[in-house]
């Protein structure tokens, strides 16, 4: 029993990451039709980004949060500006052409990210200072971390204001218009281009978010750790139903459960066979994933 | 490769003479290279196998795939294993690893058909993913070091090991593939994967069997890619795990990419830099992956369509007409439709709708926008299923079956937004009509297709335009292409939806003039229309739907006395112009 809560522990804890980085999947499949396979490497930049920015302030361990809060938000702020700047340079010229163009734009840039990286660190691991040693909530048989506690909290708080922005602001209502008709949202005002730069900009933010805690929590980062991640994330994304922003929350814990059951359970060398089986036989009996999407294909 | 010659003459040559020039050349070229270079040229030339194979179902289909090294590896594990555990001889592994492939293809392909296209592509880098895995965890396939000791191939009692022999077996493995593929490029099942690629929707309406389709260009393709999985075995004596990661599924996509969606010789040119550049980046290793996702990025930006793009075959089309179709033995009721009913969650489309054609007649459906008209078409049509209700074509009953089955029964139709595949030619979209008639697959086009396309262009005065892209035509002369194609198949009813929208009145009368050549012929012809004139002057009867429920049936001078129907829809004579019709563009 107390394993099982452990891994229940666990796997939410790595659901809030993925989560995260579903999210953008979601948003960004909304709004241009593209399964962004960047966006696993953006994921990779953001925890570079905050593993510099906690080396520049010279943390090197305990309970540093002024640095934390810091790293978290130089880390999204980078892949925010990152995202942004790809879909600008790289997908935006090709939103006439044929979607499988936009798609192998997107596999250019991925690698592209991940043999810059691989380049600037000489493909070696980085190791994370231990910031988040903040002692146990819970020890003994179930062990919980303030950490682990910290990063949940962090993810939901994120994921609020995401829900918060999509719904009650004029830029996330025209972004809700526009994954329904583009078309449509045009005529009636809506700046496409520019919305949709935004949305680059609001899902690679959360991404970021989401390397930097993936940072904290597992301490090692290297310039591959997004291809596996992003693979699950969306994974978890097409499970929620694309374009359904709460399915794919809902979906993205999930998918951590899985996959921190099944590594615990089975074995860790099968869980990504778990998981891909999953959504192959999700899809095949709900070809709209578990809660059904939210955007209509266009012929 | 060769100089640029004037494009016309280059396409001929290519088409005629360019692949035995390129075997020779390959050849002269095996004679000259030493062994590095030998093992790099068959290496590009197991790499042009794979593209060969993806260029099945990415390029033609255009189903993307984005774990193609998957079938590479079953390949590979099937003949590794047979020749390594069973002392199988490399001929006999061969059969053995392609139907291992067909069987892996049919598991992947048939659960996912109904799948967009992007899901597809992620449960296709899945399915990967998992060969890849289960073949790393697995004990009887050698786990992390796969599989060694795998003995050279052995051809008249020699044993094939040096690197110029292996050269000219890859180069002979792929000439059998690519005349295969050829072969394959001719058949009927090639120009419905092309329309299944420019719109699936369309495709099943007018006769192709869709979902059949699409599962064989995965099973095809899989069992062409799998050929080079023993071929690669046996080059290097080991199958190893590592290299059949998403990587290797990327760089076989980008084969076809590279070169040209559905382009033979651009999958040769795709091979080429793939295996090449890197050889020739050696020297700079660290940068080279770096390199190579830029040079993908500015291929995708500066030349999205590839190096050397498919260019559609001109159709050979019957200098004269040939002979006349046999005459559709049509008389008394084709279409009899009863009590036909849908409804969306708790909205009722259509109610209890009662329709009737016999041979020859024209019976148009009239009601303001959104009365259901469109949504009973497409009850009609298996397009989506009724709630309730009967539909009869020519004494069958056709109700729920898929869309290219009612088509094969003889029910054609057109689409209120026009629905053409674009990237074909004229000829091309018409032959597609042809399906409903005859659906065989693996044959070439017969003389009886070429007649029917050539008579159906000429009834509707397109032949001229017989080798220009869909896509180019002016509006008129879509909605006249449409009406082609869906009389390819010799329809025994018509459904055309909204036939005039956007006509001028020229258009609107030649159109009038087509609709009555076409119910001359004994076909039933049902119309949606917002042209009233144009409704009463060809119809010999009127249905007219207000919120899913008829208001009135009967003659057209009938129709225009009826009050209610003057209320609803018609309106009262002293509107400003009885004859304009608001119409909501969609």
């Amino acid at each position: 029993m107390s394993e099982f809560v452990q891994y229940l522990v666990n796997g939410l804890t790595i659901g809030a990451f993925l989560a995260l980085i579903a999210l953008g999947y979601s948003m960004i499949y909304g709004v241009v039709r593209l399964i962004n396979f960047a966006h696993g490497d953006v994921f990779m930049i953001g925890a570079f980004a905050g593993f510099g920015t906690l080396t520049t302030l010279g943390v090197t361990g305990g309970t540093a949060l002024p640095a934390i809060v810091a790293a978290v938000a130089v880390g999204a702020l980078t892949t925010g500006v990152v995202g942004t700047g790809i879909a600008r340079a790289a997908y935006v010229p090709l939103l006439a052409s044929p979607r499988l163009a936009l798609l192998i734009a997107a596999i250019g840039v991925s690698l592209a990210l991940q043999e810059g990286v691989k380049v600037l660190t000489d493909a070696r691991f980085k190791s994370y200072p231990n910031t988040l040693d903040g002692g146990q909530i819970l020890s003994g048989s179930v062990r919980v971390t303030w950490g682990q506690l910290a990063l949940v909290v962090l993810s939901v708080a994120l994921m609020a204001g995401l829900w918060l922005f999509v719904t009650r602001t004029m830029t996330g209502t025209a972004m809700r218009a526009l994954a329904m008709d583009r078309d449509a949202a045009r005529l009636q005002g809506v700046n496409v281009e520019r919305l949709i730069l935004v949305t680059f900009f609001v899902g690679s933010l959360l991404a970021g978010a989401a390397g930097v805690m993936y940072g904290l929590y597992y301490t090692q980062i290297s310039f591959g750790m997004g291809f596996l991640i992003g693979l699950r994330a969306f994974t978890a994304a097409v499970l929620g139903g694309i374009g359904n922003l709460p399915g794919t929350m809902v979906a993205g814990v999930a998918i951590g459960l899985v996959q921190s059951f099944s590594a615990g359970y089975v074995s860790s060398r099968w869980t990504d066979v778990i998981i891909f089986g999953l959504l192959i036989a999700v899809l095949a009996f709900r070809p709209t994933g578990l809660f059904g999407e939210r955007v209509v294909e266009r012929a | 490769m060769r100089a640029r010659v004037e494009l016309g003459r280059a396409e001929q040559v290519v088409r005629y003479g360019g692949w035995p020039s390129l075997v020779v050349v390959a050849l002269v070229a095996g004679q000259a290279m030493d062994d590095y270079g030998l093992t790099v040229g068959a290496t590009i030339l197991i790499y042009a196998i794979l593209g060969l194979g993806i260029n099945i179902v990415v390029g033609y289909a255009g189903l993307l795939d984005l774990g193609f090294a998957a079938f590479f590896a079953i390949g590979a594990y099937t003949a590794g294993l047979l020749m390594v555990e069973l002392e199988w001889n490399f001929w006999l592994t061969l059969p053995a690893a392609v139907a291992a492939a067909a069987v892996a293809g049919v598991v992947i392909g048939y659960p996912t058909l109904r799948l967009r296209s992007d899901y597809l592509a992620i449960v296709t880098l899945g399915f990967g993913e998992i060969i890849r895995i289960t073949v790393i965890n697995l004990e009887v396939t050698g786990g992390p070091n796969g599989l060694t000791g795998i003995p050279p191939v052995t051809l008249g009692g020699r044993e094939i090991v040096m690197p110029r022999d292996f050269y000219h077996l890859a180069l002979a493995f792929f000439v059998v593939v690519l005349a295969a593929t050829a072969l394959l490029a001719r058949t009927r099942l090639a120009y419905a994967w092309r329309a299944v690629r420019a719109d699936d929707t369309a495709a099943e309406a007018v006769g192709v069997p869709t979902r059949r389709v699409k599962l064989l260009a995965y099973v095809l393709g899989a069992m062409t890619g799998a050929v080079a999985g023993p071929l690669n075995a046996a080059q290097l004596g080991t199958v190893d795990p590592s290299s059949f990661t998403f990587l290797t599924s990327l760089m076989i996509l980008l084969v076809v990419i590279i070169g040209g969606m559905g382009s033979r010789p651009g999958v040769v040119i795709g091979a080429v830099v793939i295996v090449a550049l890197p050889e020739v980046l050696r020297e700079v290793q660290e940068y080279r992956g770096l390199f190579f996702a830029l040079l993908l990025i500015l291929i995708v930006l500066l030349r999205p369509q590839g190096v050397w793009p498919y260019r559609p075959r001109r159709f050979r089309l019957p200098a004269g007409a040939g002979p006349a179709p046999e005459p559709v033995s049509a008389t008394g009721t084709l279409l009899e439709v009863a009590g036909l009913s849908r409804s969306f969650g708790g909205v009722t489309a259509v109610a209890d709708l009662a329709l009737r054609a016999d041979a020859g007649q024209v019976v148009s459906v009239i009601g303001p926008n959104g009365a259901g008209k469109t949504t009973a078409f497409n009850c009609v049509t298996g397009l989506i299923p009724p709630s309730a209700g009967t539909v009869v074509l020519a004494g069958r009953d056709v109700r729920g079956r898929a869309p290219h089955r009612v088509a094969a029964a003889g029910l054609a139709r057109t689409f209120q937004s026009i629905r053409l595949f674009d990237e074909m030619t004229v000829a091309e979209n018409v032959l597609i009509g042809r399906f409903a008639r005859d659906r065989r697959l693996l044959r070439p086009l017969s003389r009886a297709d070429l007649d029917a396309v050539r008579r159906c262009l000429d009834f509707v005065g397109l032949l001229d335009a017989a080798d220009r892209p869909a896509g180019g035509l002016a509006y008129g002369d879509r909605r006249r292409l449409e009406i082609a194609r869906a009389l390819a198949g010799d329809p025994r009813v018509l459904l055309l939806d909204e036939p005039a929208a956007g006509a001028n009145p020229t258009e609107k009368r030649a159109l009038m003039g087509l609709i009555a050549r076409i119910s001359a012929l004994g076909t039933a012809v049902v119309l949606i229309e917002h042209d009233v004139a144009l409704v009463m002057s060809i119809s010999d009867r009127v249905t007219v739907l207000e919120h899913g429920r008829t208001i009135a049936v009967g003659p057209p001078a009938e129709i225009q006395e009826d009050q209610r129907v003057i209320a609803a829809y018609l309106g009262v004579p002293d509107d400003p112009d009885p004859d304009l019709v608001p119409e909501v563009p969609r």
